[in-house]
């Protein structure tokens, strides 16, 4: 049985193993779109903080600079009013900003690249993939008729 | 531990590709070389395109996020 119809129990394995792949890519396919998509809401989400964080640094360095000014102004102040904490709060979350921001753009332009190849292997999954396994089935059903065919005439 | 989708879609075309081995031990007349060379073959080559570019898209993803953390 193994020998006679070890071709067909073969070409069964690879059909059943092209049916497999499709299913499987297809899940690959999708997680790789959720981890995109994951991604970019993070860092929109971490850029919408990192904006709070700044406007409120600036808010701060701004009323700490009016202070400041106040302070000159008034001789019976004990000293100059330091800023400088604030100053590099705002310096500090203004480059986190911009961090976050070159990071989306640079996950914008490979998602934009990567979406080329991607559609290219969607469309193979979705479309010749089908071909290739109904294609398959066609030759098993060929060398399966094949074999009844040759079987009686091969006993006598 | 989640495995990476290229990480599972690279497992899956290995099997593929051994299923494929297996099929043309036994499989070996003009329909089978038809078929490996016309079907089978650009299968395997754009599943690898796919996959190694779906791994750099991953990694860049990965290192977003860790160079945005705190």
């Amino acid at each position: 049985m193994t020998g006679i119809h070890a071709d067909i129990d073969a070409l069964k394995g690879l059909h059943g193993a092209l049916v497999k792949y499709r299913h499987t890519q297809r899940d690959v396919t999708a997680r790789g779109e959720d981890q995109i998509r994951a991604t970019r809401a993070s860092l929109e989400a971490k850029a919408s903080r990192c904006r709070t964080q700044l406007e409120l640094s600036q808010a701060e360095l701004g009323a700490c600079q009016d202070r400041a000014a106040r302070a000159a102004a008034d001789d019976t102040t004990r000293g100059p009013v330091d800023c400088s904490g604030y100053a590099r709060a705002v310096e500090q979350y203004g480059e986190r900003l911009e961090a976050i921001r070159r990071w989306q753009q640079r996950i914008d332009a490979e998602a934009s690249q990567f979406q080329g190849i991607a559609g290219r292997f969607a469309d193979l999954l979705e479309n010749e993939l089908p071909r290739m396994e109904e294609h398959l089935v066609a030759i098993i059903a060929s060398l399966e008729a094949a074999r009844r065919v040759q079987a009686p005439a091969s006993s006598s | 531990m989640i495995s990476r989708p290229d990480q599972d879609g690279d497992q899956q075309l290995r099997l593929l590709d051994d299923a494929w081995g297996k099929a043309a031990e036994y499989w070996r007349d003009g329909t089978a070389r038809q078929f490996g060379a016309a079907q089978l073959t650009p299968l395997l080559q754009e599943s690898r395109s796919y996959l190694e570019a779906l791994r750099k898209l991953m990694e860049t993803l990965e290192a977003a996020e860790r160079d945005t953390e705190g």
